[in-house]
C-alpha cells in the first residue's frame, strides 16, 4: 500500500513539475551542453549505440518537460571506438572545442579511467553510466583531492563481492550448500580481471573455494576453456565477459553437456539480455546473471523502457537504462547549479540526493567518494523464455531455479 | 658427418621431450614431491601426480586437440584465399577478413530472411563472394596495380574500414547469431544413416557444426588444389605466379588471371563464412580474428603455398588451443605469436616455402 502511495506521490510530483516548466518561455533559454563518450563503432558498438540513444532520449524528455528551468540541454555525442586513447582525445575535444559542461560515459573501464583523468585535470564532471573497475573514481580526483567523477552503477568490487554472497545465499535458500566454484572470465581487459579479483577476495572471506579459473581471450570457440572448467567438477560456474563471447560460451557448455546446474554471469553482458533469449532460444533457460539492472518492479522503469522501445524499435538494455539515468542525474545537478558552470555542477553533484531513480537501490542516489553507496547488483535468470529478477528476495519476481537447459 | 641424417629426428625428439617437461612443470604438483614428508622416490611421485593430473585434465588435452584441429581447418581455408591472392598478385590483402564478414552477413540474411540453410547457402554465398571479389579487384585493386606496395596495403586497409562501417550502418553492431534446429542429438545424415551428435571421443566433444566446418574446409581446399594443379586455368594461375612476364609472353592474359584469382581467394572466405556462422555470431568486426590468424598462417606455411596454408591452419589452431594448457593463465595467442616470430627469424620462407 505504502509503495503504491509512494508511486502515486512520485507521479504527482513529476507531473506538477512538468506543468510548471511547460509554461516557461522557450526563447531566452540558456544552452548547456552535455557530452557523451561511448563506443559507437568497433566491437562494442552494439552497446555504445544503445546508450547514446538513451542519453538523447533523456535529453529530449528533460527539455520537453522543462525539468531544468531556464536551460535547454544539448547533447554532443562522441565515439571512443572502444579504444582508451581515442576516448581520451574525444574527452579533450568535447571539453576544449565543444564547450560541454558535463560528460557521461563510457561503458569500458579502460576508456573511462583515461577520461576520468582528463575530466579531473580540466575540471569537468564525469558521470559514469557503465564502467566497473573500482579505481576509476579515485583517478577522477584533481590535485587538490576534489572529486570530479561520479558513478551510479555498482563498481567491480561491489559486483564481485555481492555475486559471491548472492551465490552462497541463493544456494542455501534452495536447501543446498555451495562448496566450490569455477570461474571463466575474459582475461583481456580491466573489467574481467577486476570483477574476478573482487569475487576472489570475497570468496576467500566467506570460505568459498575457487577450484578453477580461466582467463580467456576473444576467439571463435571456447570449448576447451569450458572443458577445463568442467573438469574441476565445481558446484557452480561463474562467467564474466561481453555479449558475443558469452553467447558462444553458452553454446559450448551445451555442446559438452556441462554437468553443473548453476551457471551465473557476474556483471556479464549476455545472460540477462532479451537478445540472449532471442538468439539462443531454449538454450538460454536457467542462465543466471548478477548484474546492474533497473528495478523491474518499478512501473516508472517499465514506462521508460517502453518509450525507448517505441522510439528506437529495440529493447532497452541495462546499460541503456543506466545511461538514461545518468543523464537525469546530470540534469538534476545542472538545475541546482543553475548554469553550465562546471565547478557549480560539480558542487551540486556532491550534494546529489536523487529520489526519483529507477534503479533497485534502497533510497536516494547520493555520492560518497564518487560512488553511490547503496548501488547493488541484482540476480536475474532466464525462466520460461523471459529474464526475471530472482535475488535478493526483496525485489525477486520469481524463485531461482538450479538447472541447465541441456538437462545436466 | 653421419649425425646429420638424424638431425631432424633428434630435434623433433627434443621438442617433444621439452613440451612434456613444460606441461609437467606448469601443471603437475611436483613441488609436493620435494617436500621431506613426501613418500617414495621423487620421480615415481612425480609420475604418480602426473597420472593423477591426466586422469582429471586428460579430457581437456583431448578437447583442445580436437577443437584446435577443427577450427584450424577453417583457418586454413581463409589463409588459402589470402595466400593465393598474394602468390599471384603480390598484394597483401588486408580486406580479406572484412570480405569474410560480408560473407557472414550474406549467410545470415539467406538464413534469416529467406530461410535458406547455411550449408545449402554455400552454393549462393561462394559464387556471390566470387563476384564481389571480381568487382573489388576491378574497382579498387586494379587501378593501383603499379603503385608501391605500401600504397596497396593502405588501400586494402581503407577498404576494410569502409566495409566495417558500411556493415555497421546497415546491420548495427548487434551480433547476429543463427541457431540450427538440427545437429543435436540423433541426426539423420542425408537420409543415409543416423548419427548421434555431438560425437564424443573419450569425453572430448565434436559438435555437428564444427565437424561440418572442418570437413567443408577440407573439401573446398581439395577442390581448389585440384583446380590449381590439374586444369588449364590452374596452370595459367601458377604460371602467372611464377613468372608474370613469361606468362604474358606465352599468351596468358595475366590481368584476367589476377582478377580470377582475387575472385577465387574471396570465394574462399565466402565458404569459410557460411561454414562458421552456425557457431560464431556475425558482427561488423567478426572477420578480424580470422584475418590476423590467416596472416600468421600464410607466413608460417609459406607465401603462395596452398598445402602450407592448410598445414599452417592446423598448426595455428592447435597452438592456440594448447597454449593455455601448457602455460596456464597465459593468453592463447602468445604461443601463436611466438611461432610467428620464430618462423620469421629462422625460416622466413615458411615451412613449405622454397628459399629465395
Amino acid at each position: 500500500m505504502s509503495k503504491i502511495l509512494r508511486i502515486v506521490g512520485l507521479m504527482a510530483l513529476l507531473m506538477m513539475s512538468f506543468g510548471v516548466m511547460v509554461t516557461t518561455a522557450q526563447d531566452d533559454m540558456m544552452v548547456v551542453r552535455i557530452g557523451g563518450i561511448h563506443p559507437l563503432t568497433g566491437f562494442l558498438a552494439n552497446d555504445g549505440l544503445g546508450m547514446d540513444q538513451a542519453i538523447q532520449m533523456a535529453v529530449d524528455e528533460i527539455n520537453e518537460m522543462g525539468l531544468v528551468p531556464g536551460i535547454t540541454l544539448e547533447y554532443v555525442s562522441a565515439d571512443s571506438t572502444g579504444a582508451a586513447d581515442v576516448g581520451q582525445q574525444e574527452a579533450e575535444r568535447l571539453i576544449t572545442e565543444e564547450g560541454i559542461s558535463v560528460i557521461i560515459g563510457t561503458f569500458q573501464s579502460a576508456v573511462t579511467g583515461n577520461v576520468a583523468t582528463v575530466a579531473a585535470r580540466e575540471g569537468v564532471p564525469l558521470i559514469i553510466d557503465v564502467a566497473a573497475a573500482s579505481d576509476i573514481t579515485e583517478r577522477g580526483r584533481d590535485a587538490d583531492g576534489n572529486q570530479w567523477t561520479f558513478r551510479i552503477q555498482p563498481n567491480a568490487d561491489v559486483m564481485g563481492t555481492f555475486a559471491a554472497q548472492y551465490a552462497v545465499a541463493m544456494t542455501s535458500a534452495g536447501g543446498g550448500e555451495l562448496g566450490s566454484v569455477a570461474y571463466l572470465h575474459e582475461g583481456v581487459t580491466d573489467y574481467g580481471r577486476s570483477v574476478y579479483g573482487a569475487f576472489e577476495a570475497e570468496a576467500a572471506n566467506i570460505g568459498l573455494d575457487i577450484v578453477e579459473t580461466v582467463g580467456y581471450e576473444f576467439g571463435a570457440d571456447y570449448t576447451t576453456d569450458v572443458t577445463i572448467v568442467g573438469a574441476s567438477a565445481p558446484d557452480a560456474v561463474m562467467v564474466t565477459g561481453y555479449y558475443g563471447d558469452g553467447l558462444t560460451i553458452a553454446q559450448n557448455m551445451e555442446a559438452i553437456a556441462l554437468d553443473v546446474p548453476f551457471v551465473m554471469g557476474v556483471a556479464q553482458g549476455t545472460y540477462d539480455q532479451d537478445q540472449f533469449v532471442a538468439d539462443a532460444g531454449s538454450l538460454a533457460e536457467c542462465f543466471f546473471n548478477s548484474n546492474y539492472r533497473w528495478d523491474n518492479l518499478n512501473p516508472h522503469a517499465l514506462a521508460v523502457r517502453a518509450r525507448y522501445a517505441e522510439r528506437f524499435g529495440e529493447g532497452m538494455t541495462s546499460a541503456d537504462v543506466l545511461a538514461w539515468q545518468a543523464t537525469y542525474i546530470a540534469a538534476d545537478a545542472i538545475r541546482r547549479a543553475g548554469s553550465g558552470d562546471t565547478a557549480a555542477i560539480q558542487a551540486a553533484l556532491l550534494e546529489t540526493d536523487y529520489e526519483y531513480h529507477i534503479m533497485p537501490y534502497d533510497g536516494s542516489i547520493t555520492f560518497v567518494d564518487g560512488e553511490t553507496p547503496n548501488a547493488i547488483p541484482v540476480v536475474m535468470q532466464v525462466q520460461d523464455g523471459a529474464v526475471k529478477q530472482v535475488w535478493p528476495p526483496e525485489i525477486a519476481e520469481s524463485e531461482p531455479r538450479f538447472c541447465t537447459s541441456w538437462g545436466g | 658427418m653421419e649425425w646429420k641424417q638424424y638431425r631432424g629426428s633428434l630435434i623433433g625428439g627434443l621438442v617433444v621431450i621439452s613440451l612434456f617437461a613444460i606441461l609437467i612443470y606448469n601443471n603437475v604438483d611436483w613441488r609436493a614431491c620435494l617436500e621431506p614428508e613426501a613418500e617414495g622416490f621423487v620421480l615415481s611421485c612425480v609420475a604418480e601426480n602426473t597420472s593423477a593430473w591426466y586422469a582429471r585434465y586428460g579430457v581437456v588435452m583431448r578437447q583442445a586437440t580436437v577443437s584446435g584441429l577443427l577450427i584450424g581447418g577453417v583457418y586454413g581455408l581463409v589463409a588459402l584465399g589470402l595466400t593465393m591472392i598474394f602468390g599471384v598478385l603480390e598484394i597483401i590483402n588486408f580486406a580479406h577478413g572484412a570480405l569474410m564478414t560480408v560473407g557472414l552477413y550474406i549467410t545470415f540474411i539467406l538464413f534469416d530472411t529467406f530461410g535458406i540453410d547455411p550449408y545449402l547457402g554455400l552454393f549462393i554465398t561462394v559464387p556471390l563472394l566470387f563476384f564481389i571479389g571480381l568487382i573489388v579487384y576491378r574497382v579498387v585493386i586494379h587501378p593501383a596495380r603499379d603503385a608501391p606496395h605500401h600504397n596497396q596495403l593502405l588501400l586494402t586497409l581503407g577498404l576494410t574500414l569502409l566495409i566495417e562501417n558500411l556493415l555497421l550502418m546497415v546491420f548495427t553492431a548487434t551480433p547476429r547469431a543463427i541457431r540450427l534446429d538440427y545437429g543435436r542429438g540423433e541426426t539423420n545424415i542425408l537420409g543415409l544413416f543416423v548419427m548421434q551428435f555431438p560425437i564424443r571421443i573419450w569425453r572430448a566433444v565434436i559438435t555437428f557444426d564444427k565437424l561440418l566446418a572442418f570437413l567443408g574446409a577440407l573439401v573446398v581446399t581439395a577442390i581448389l588444389y585440384t583446380i590449381i594443379q590439374k586444369t588449364d586455368l590452374g596452370k595459367a594461375i601458377r604460371a602467372t605466379a611464377q613468372e608474370r612476364d613469361g606468362a604474358a609472353l606465352v599468351g596468358i592474359n595475366t590481368d584476367w588471371i589476377n582478377m580470377i584469382t582475387f575472385g577465387i581467394g574471396t570465394a574462399c572466405v565466402g565458404a569459410a563464412a557460411a561454414l562458421v556462422l552456425p557457431f560464431r555470431p556475425a558482427d561488423p568486426t567478426a572477420g578480424n580474428l580470422f584475418n590476423i590468424t590467416a596472416f600468421i598462417i600464410v607466413v608460417l606455411g609459406g607465401m603462395g603455398n596452398a598445402i602450407g596454408a592448410l598445414l599452417g591452419g592446423l598448426i595455428i589452431g592447435l597452438t592456440q588451443e594448447l597454449t593455455g594448457i601448457f602455460f596456464p593463465g597465459s593468453p592463447d595467442l602468445i604461443g601463436v605469436f611466438v611461432i610467428f616470430i620464430l618462423v620469421l627469424l629462422f625460416r622466413p620462407q615458411g615451412l613449405l616455402g622454397q628459399a629465395a
